[in-house]
Parts: structure tokens; sequence; C-alpha cells
């Protein structure tokens, strides 16, 4: 049994570990991962092609052949996480902890690591403004309005989404902002800003200077006026069902607009938002060890420069 | 125009440096150190421009990473020129020296696009300095440490290869906790942040995951073996590699959701 722990919390052992997930890691960056078995075919020699399907080479970090070393990885890092932090707490003066809070951290990383692949949920909601969502909590997610700015030279600076969170009638979340890099996160549930589509509407502009805004598929109605917008043609033309004017029949709408009955009809862009809700149950285990391996790593090395040069 | 002052600032140290490895005095040059000094500085200089320019911390683009990455090996052999501790090797001071070159080089290649622009949404995040800035900073302490081990490799001298090994270990220890913080620390935080997972198997990330596991390996092979045994020396070297790989070699050849960086 003595021996048997002596071998568990070997460094032999680490080093071999750690050399074993490296190399493997690196050979899974030469396969393109989560691809169809075909594609593999496609790319390799039949061998080939057959060895990384068979193996799981082809899902590497989710196989076998990188559970089966990080599970062994943790055992042993375990191992001598406990065998160390007994031998530093017998000592009397001197005590060296740095090491042990980046072992832990990495042991929490790993738990927290295999909490978050087993219990992540997450979705996606696409919203134009005024529309709203219900959320797993029993909130009620408003899209207030979406922003697509761009620099000078028309590259995209920010992608804004800006939301109101309602429950039970009551405002939880007045207007907010989600943008790239900044997400909302309501108790345990995450909102990133993950995409937006630019979608064609038609304008149609009364003498009154009222404005009705048309979406794919939808009908504009006045007195015996019904304009039906059908479809879409390339990037700037779209192409209406007039019924109850002079122009009855097919109509198609370009970036120059259009006169039907006694509206100016011109095309309009409405955008929509990509909103990614994500669940992560091993969020704190992850921020906490990722605290501890910062913590660990830095104290290990300055206790070790500062013995170095005494 | 400047960026091109820079390089030849760097080179003209090499220049010393080499002058100084193969003279009579024993001693170091006391030109390369100024130069260095005085590159490193336009290359900040352009980085504080470009960045007014964009209205965001100029380290979004391989242009402007390569600056700072070639300013920052120029301020560690500063310092290594100036500290005590470490026994001096002018054969290190160069080949670290020579480090800054190449990357300058690559910099003011009229090949490499050096346009400001302006950073797109992903890349708008103060996550985003501080995981690219601390990663340069500990690979160009690895620089010193992968030069030391050549040297160590190089030499059969006992005493030589003591003074090798400790200054590629004390290199480690400096660039380990900084490049294990910048590269993975808060890449992860910014990953969480920006696109919902702290890590994505994503080609550039599983390399940086292999280069931080290459430097552990070498603690912990240092810490068993004697500090006349050779491997750690090989690991280093291999370490280096990966960094080297995991900056240029993913960005051509095996692209992913770090293609912009």
């Amino acid at each position: 049994m003595r021996e048997f722990w002596k071998k568990l919390k070997s460094v032999k052992l680490a080093i071999g570990l750690i050399a074993c997930i490296a190399v493997g890691s690196l050979l899974a960056t030469l396969v393109p991962q989560g691809k169809a078995a075909e594609e593999y075919f496609r790319i390799f020699p039949k061998i080939l092609a057959e060895l990384i399907v068979q193996t799981g080479l082809s899902r590497y970090f989710s196989s076998i052949l990188f559970l089966i070393p990080v599970f062994l990885f943790f055992i042993n890092l375990g191992a001598c996480t406990i065998d160390r932090l007994l031998r530093e707490l017998r000592k009397k003066g001197k005590r060296r902890h740095g090491p042990d809070m980046l072992h832990i951290g990495l042991l929490i990383l790993i738990v927290g690591g295999l909490v978050s692949f087993s219990g992540r949920e997450e979705g996606t909601v696409r919203l134009k403004a005024g529309d709203a969502v219900e959320l797993p909590g029993g909130e009620t997610l408003k899209l207030v309005r979406f922003t697509d700015e761009r620099y000078d030279n028309g590259r995209p600076k920010a992608w804004t989404s800006v939301v109101t969170i309602d429950k039970e009638g009551k405002a939880v979340k007045p207007e907010t902002e989600i943008r790239v890099n900044k997400p909302l996160r309501i108790g345990s549930l995450t909102l990133y800003q993950a995409s937006y589509a630019s979608e064609m509407e038609l304008v149609f502009a009364g003498p009154s200077g009222s404005e009705t805004h048309l979406a794919k598929g939808d009908t504009f109605k006045d007195g015996q006026l019904s304009a039906f917008f059908m479809t879409v043609e390339g990037e700037n033309t779209a192409l209406l069902m007039i019924k109850g004017s002079s122009h009855d029949g097919l109509l198609r709408v370009g970036a120059e607009g259009a006169k039907v009955g006694g509206f100016d009809v011109s095309l309009g862009k409405v955008l929509s938002t990509g909103l990614q809700a994500v669940r992560d149950p091993g969020y704190p285990f992850v921020l906490f060890a990722l605290i501890l391996v910062g913590m660990g790593t830095a104290l290990t090395f300055y206790q070790k420069l500062k013995d170095m040069e005494s | 125009m400047i960026g091109t002052l820079a390089f030849m600032g760097v080179l003209g140290a090499a220049i010393f440096q080499i002058a100084a490895l193969f003279g009579k005095s024993g001693k170091p040059d006391a030109v390369s150190p100024w130069l260095l000094a005085a590159s490193a500085l336009l290359f900040i200089g352009i980085t504080i421009e470009r960045s007014i320019q964009i209205g965001f911390i100029a380290l979004t683009s391989t242009y402007e990473s390569l600056m700072f990455y070639s300013a920052f090996i120029m301020a560690v052999v500063i310092w290594y020129r100036l500290q005590k501790k470490q026994v001096y090797s002018r054969f290190v001071a160069f080949g670290a020296t020579m480090g800054a070159v190449v990357l300058a080089a690559i910099a003011s290649s009229p090949l490499l696009p050096k346009e400001a622009l302006p950073p797109i949404p992903a890349l708008r995040s103060g996550w985003l300095i501080a995981h690219v800035a601390l990663s340069f900073v500990g690979e160009a302490f690895f620089i010193v440490s992968f030069v030391a081990s050549i040297a160590f490799l190089a030499t059969k001298d006992e005493v030589k290869r003591l003074g090798y090994d400790k200054l590629a270990y004390t290199a480690i220890a400096v660039g380990y906790p900084i490049f294990t913080s910048g590269a993975l620390i808060f890449g992860a935080i910014w990953a969480e942040q920006a696109w919902g997972t702290w890590w994505g198997w994503d080609p550039k990330e599983t390399w940086a995951l292999v280069t931080w596991l290459v430097y552990t390996l070498y603690l912990h092979v240092r810490l068993i073996l004697k500090k006349k045994d050779a491997t750690p020396s090989w690991i280093a070297v291999i370490g280096f590699l990966c960094t080297v790989f995991t900056f240029f070699g993913v960005n051509y050849l095996l692209p992913g959701l770090h293609s912009y960086g």
C-alpha cells in the first residue's frame, strides 16, 4: 500500500502524464476537430482516416485518449498535493504554500471543467426591437433596441443590445446594455451578444407623414389598397403583390422606391440581435480555480527567487 | 520610417554585441544597451501614436504585437545587462537580441500590413490587453532561457553549464507566472466574457496550453534531475519553439477563433 501511494504521488508519474497530455493535445491540433467521418476520409488517406475516427482523435478533447490521462493526472496531482501539504504543515518555519495553492487550483479547475462540460446549458434567441422572450427563471427579457456602430471606414465598432428584464410586472433590470465583451448576468444565467442580422423592410410613408414598416410576409392595408410583401430579390429589390390600386399585380421596389396609391414606398433595413444564453454550473469553480492558480504561481516563484537570492 | 529606424537600432546593437563576443577584452560592449533602449522606446512611441490614432491600446494586429514583443525582449536584455545576481553572458545577450532583431525585421517587412485599424468589437476588451501583453512579456523571458539552454548544450565546461542552467531557470521562473497569468488565466477570462466559454480548444489555445505544459515539465524535471543534466535544457528549447509556433505557425497554418491575432 505504501509503495502504491509512493508511486501515485511520484513526480515521475506527473512528468509522464504532463508529457502525454502535451503530445496528445499537440497532435489533436493537426487533425480538424469535430468533423463528420466522411470529411476525414476526404482529407486523409484511408488508413489514417480510419485511425483518426476509430481512436477518437477526431473529437480528441472529449475522448478517452485525453480524458484518461487527465483523470490519472488528477489522481496523481491530488496525491502529490495531500502529501506536500502535510509535509509543509509539519514544518516549524519557512513554509512554502505557493505550489499547494497552485496545485489545489488546478484540481478545482479540472473539477470545474468537468462540471461545466456535463452541466452547461445554452441556447440562442433572435429578437427585433420590441420583441420579448421568457427566460428560464420566469423573467421577461425585452429588446429595447439594437445598434450596429461603425467606424468611419465601415469597420464594425460595437454591437449593442439594450434590454430590459421584468419579473411579475416588476423591473429586475432597467435598460441595460449587452455588448460583445460585456455580457449580462442574471442569477446563474449569462446573456452574450452573439450575432446580429439585417433584414429588408418596406416603409410606407403616407401624405400625412405617417410611416408603416413592413417585414417580409406582412400585408399593408389602407382602404381598398392591399400590398403584400412577398419576397426579396437580390440585395436591393422587394417584390410586392398589389391589389386595390391602379397598379394591381406584381411590383418591384428597388433602391429608388415607388409610389403606391398615395404612399411613397421605400426600402429600409431592420436589425435583429442574436443573444446567447448560457447557464454554466462550473462558472464559480473555474473562476475560483483561476484565481488560485494565478496566486499560487506568483507566490511559488516569488518565494523561489527570494530563496535563490538568499 | 520610425519602425525602420528602430530596426536599424536593434540591428546595430547586435553588431556591437558580435564585436564584443569576438573581442579580446572579454567585456560586454557599452553601446548596445543604449541602442536597444532607443529602439525599444521608438517601438513604444509607435505603439502610443497608433493607440491615440485608433482610440484603443494598439496591441491588436500582428504588426503591433511584433513591435511590443521585440521591445520587451530588448527591455529584458537591458535588465539582464544591469542586474548583478546572474553571471552575464555575452552570448545569451546576443542571442536574445537576435530574437528582437528577427521580430523587428518581420515588423518592418513591407509584406506585413501596417495600417492602423481600430479594433473590431471582439477585440475591444481590457482583458485582451492583459492577455496579449503578459503573454509576450512571459515569452520575452523564455527567449533568454532558450539561448541560455542552447549555450548549456553547446558547452562541456561544467562551471559554465551551471551558470547557464541557473540563468535559464531564473528566466523561466520569472516568465512562467507571467505567461500563466497572461496566456492562460486572462485568456480564459476574456474568452468567457466574449464567447461565453472559458476554453474552446481552438488551435491557438491548445498550443498555448502545450507551451505551458512544456514549461511545467521543465520545472518538474528540474526538481528530480541534477543541474548538470541536459534534459531540462532540451525541454526549455522545445518550450521556446512552441511559443514560436503558437505565434507564427498557428496564425498562418491552423486557423481558428484567434485568426485575427
